[in-house]
């Protein structure tokens, strides 16, 4: 497939990213305004421990919106990502300072969460059974597997290597960019380019050759592999494992990709939305902290900007002159 | 395995000569995390896990009231409250916007055992007084924690029941749900108690949630198997509420019941007329970490673990708390009362 280069590709590039620009415009002023804010109540942000820090609350919640918005620009829907960050951590905590080292625990975290998502997508497209269906069902399995390996909150990560990528270095952030930097090279590869297709119009994009199902069950497998690197990094960011901990981040992943403007139908949205999303999620909590707000004002609060986030792009996306 | 860690840690942390007198002289007097710089009026944190629940509510109700006293003194400025809604990452997150505002103290409830271990420690290295108490992190980085036993509510309660059975008598135990640890360590608790009564047979034993309509379901059906019960030894509040509203649903009559604090078992106690004993979770834990937390940035040696005796209510005083039950919610726990004299005597108690 050649589709990526050509000058008819290059014309419609960015008129293309612009109109997905779109939708999302309004997210991405108020995420700026929020982080504004939030680095005027706490100058010490504008630190590298200040950046680092908050960087690493945010990560986890932006690999896993990534790994829900991925799912639903297919048409999909995850409900096992909870269980599947909670699994990576176990794995981790349970594996690094064993026998086989960090090294040996990365590489089966890695390997467990591409062969969860494979046969999830394996199931859900091959089968055509709802995602929704099968993703809660996934979600007990995964959930149990926790369980089973470690039982209650345990497990050691070594330090150094929670150091590394939780310490007072803004690792998080350069890994948050890598990522997404990854998922660009991604787009332009064939699987990536029937991705948005298979999403979108799954009929005429088979007709038109495109693979649709392996594009799905791909975006599967590296949906599942996100969710284990946030658990991972939940394991290194904490020393240790729980294996309930990622159980907030299934609802938290819907509620960032959804405020990031990707629709449940398939084929729109973008990964800039989910991750700004993410990022909203995250710095809001920051921020009615620095402000003050009691917890009860802070339920409301949360509500409030998260409807005002969804709806200014509409507001102003009328009033526009497009 | 922890202590040699910890020495480990303590070698690393002596690289200079003067560090290591440094904390040589401090151990001496001040409790851990604290190292002298700050000064009153403090701002304390309280990072709670989950804000709904009714026994949270009035845990928060003592910290308040606590607060308001130390404000009296001068000693607090200002208290600052967070709600991780139950999600263990937020409530790290929490935490370390509580460090970035350099509060002088963080109270907290954990949502993980493990989880928080890290943020803490990071807490504790800046000087901040962490008092964790109820849910306990695995960690030594912290200032003290308060708890009280749950291995001992289980074997005084199961103490109980056996004495006032006098050795024999076929029972049912109701326990909270399976696999958590306050759970799983009350029951352990009662089992040295237990083999030493042969005379004493478990007939049949439940799993619910702390809750009364689950309890009452399950004892309910016990009931029709067992025709007859001697004693109930429940390790719950709301569920020797629901093993009393089964009771009476059948026309049984009352048998000595063991329970917790809960206002309505304890008001179906009295109208019922039962004989019975509760103990308590006392909600004054978090007023308690508030004064541990002011003491020991004022300087104070204070015990990296406080036990907290458990209060006991029996056929003799359960009117006493029952006269303050207009106190309470209706779905609340009546705890017992609590001063700054009492603190003292526990922290006294503790070293």
């Amino acid at each position: 497939m050649s589709v990526t280069s050509g000058p008819a590709s290059r014309r419609l590039y960015w008129p293309a990213q612009m109109q997905r620009n779109r939708g999302v415009r309004g997210l991405f002023v108020v995420v700026a305004l929020f982080v504004a804010l939030y680095a005027y109540l706490f100058p010490g942000l504008l630190t590298v421990g200040g950046v680092s820090k908050f960087a690493q609350s945010w990560f986890p919640l932006a690999l896993v919106s990534m790994s829900q918005a991925l799912l639903m620009l297919t048409g999909g829907i995850s409900l096992s990502i909870g269980a599947t960050v909670s699994l990576g951590a176990v794995i981790a905590a349970t594996t690094m300072t064993g026998p086989l080292g960090v090294v040996g625990g990365l590489a089966v975290v890695m390997i467990a969460g591409l062969a969860i998502g494979a046969i999830t997508g394996v199931i859900v497209v091959r089968l055509r059974l709802p995602a929704i269906v099968v993703t809660l069902a996934a979600s007990f399995i995964i959930g149990g597997a926790a369980l089973l390996i470690l039982p209650r909150p345990g497990g050691a990560i070594p330090t150094w290597f929670s150091d590394l990528l939780a310490g007072n270095t803004p690792a998080a952030l350069i890994l948050l960019i890598v990522t997404a930097l990854l998922w660009k090279v991604y787009l332009a590869t064939p699987l990536g380019l029937s991705l948005y297709a298979a999403g979108e119009n799954p009929v005429g994009a088979y007709r038109g050759g495109v693979p649709v199902d392996i594009a799905r069950i791909a975006a599967y497998a590296i949906s599942g592999l996100l969710a284990v690197g946030a658990g991972l990094f939940v394991a290194a960011q904490t020393g240790s494992g729980d294996p309930v901990i990622g159980t907030a981040f299934t609802l938290n992943s819907i509620a960032a990709a959804v405020l990031g403007g990707v629709g449940f139908l398939g084929g729109r949205g973008t990964m800039r939305g989910a991750i700004a999303g993410s990022l909203l999620l995250s710095v809001m909590i920051n921020v009615m902290f620095f402000l003050g707000f009691p917890p009860v004002a802070q339920y409301v609060a949360q509500g409030l900007i998260i409807i005002g986030a969804v709806a200014l792009p509409e507001i102003t996306g009328r009033r526009g002159p497009r | 395995m922890l202590k040699s860690s910890l020495k480990a840690a303590t070698g690393a942390a002596c690289i200079g000569l003067f560090a290591c007198m440094g904390l040589a002289s401090q151990a001496q007097a001040a409790a851990n995390c604290i190292d002298g710089k700050r000064q009153p009026p403090y701002t304390l944190g309280w990072a709670n896990i989950y804000s709904v629940p009714t026994w949270m509510k009035q845990t928060e109700g003592t910290i308040a009231d606590e607060v308001e006293k130390l404000k009296a003194a001068g000693l607090v400025d200002e208290l600052v409250i967070t709600d991780a809604q139950g999600d263990a990452n937020v409530q790290i997150q929490q935490i370390q916007s509580m460090i970035d505002a350099d509060v002088d103290a963080i109270l907290l409830i954990a949502g993980s055992s493990t989880a928080p271990a890290r943020v803490l420690e990071d807490a504790c290295s800046k000087g901040i007084a962490v008092i964790n108490f109820d849910s306990l992190v695995d960690t030594d980085k912290v200032t003290a924690k308060i708890n009280t036993d749950s291995n001992k509510w289980g074997d005084s309660a199961a103490r109980w029941l056996i004495d006032k059975l006098g050795g024999e008598g076929k029972i049912l135990v109701l326990n909270g749900p399976a696999g958590i640890s306050v759970s799983d360590d009350r029951r352990a608790g009662a089992n040295a108690a237990l083999a030493e009564n042969p005379g004493i047979e478990i007939l049949a034993e439940t799993n619910t949630a702390y809750n009364v309509a689950p309890a009452q379901e399950a004892v309910t059906s016990l009931l029709f198997a067992h025709p007859e019960i001697d004693g109930i030894l429940s390790l719950g509040g709301a569920l020797s509420a629901g093993a009393i509203l089964a009771m009476d649903k059948q026309g049984r009559d009352m048998v000595p019941m063991t329970g917790e604090n809960a206002r309505q078992f304890l008001e179906l106690w009295k109208e019922k007329g039962l004989s019975s004993w509760a103990t308590m979770q006392p909600n004054w834990l978090g007023a308690f970490a508030a004064y541990i937390a002011v003491k020991a940035l004022q300087g104070e040696d204070i015990p990296a673990f406080v036990e907290v005796p458990l209060p006991i209510i029996d056929d003799s005083n359960v009117d006493e708390y029952l006269a303050r039950a207009g106190d309470f919610p209706a779905d609340g726990y009546i705890f017992s009362p609590w001063d700054e004299a009492l603190f003292a005597d526990i922290i006294a108690g503790s070293k």
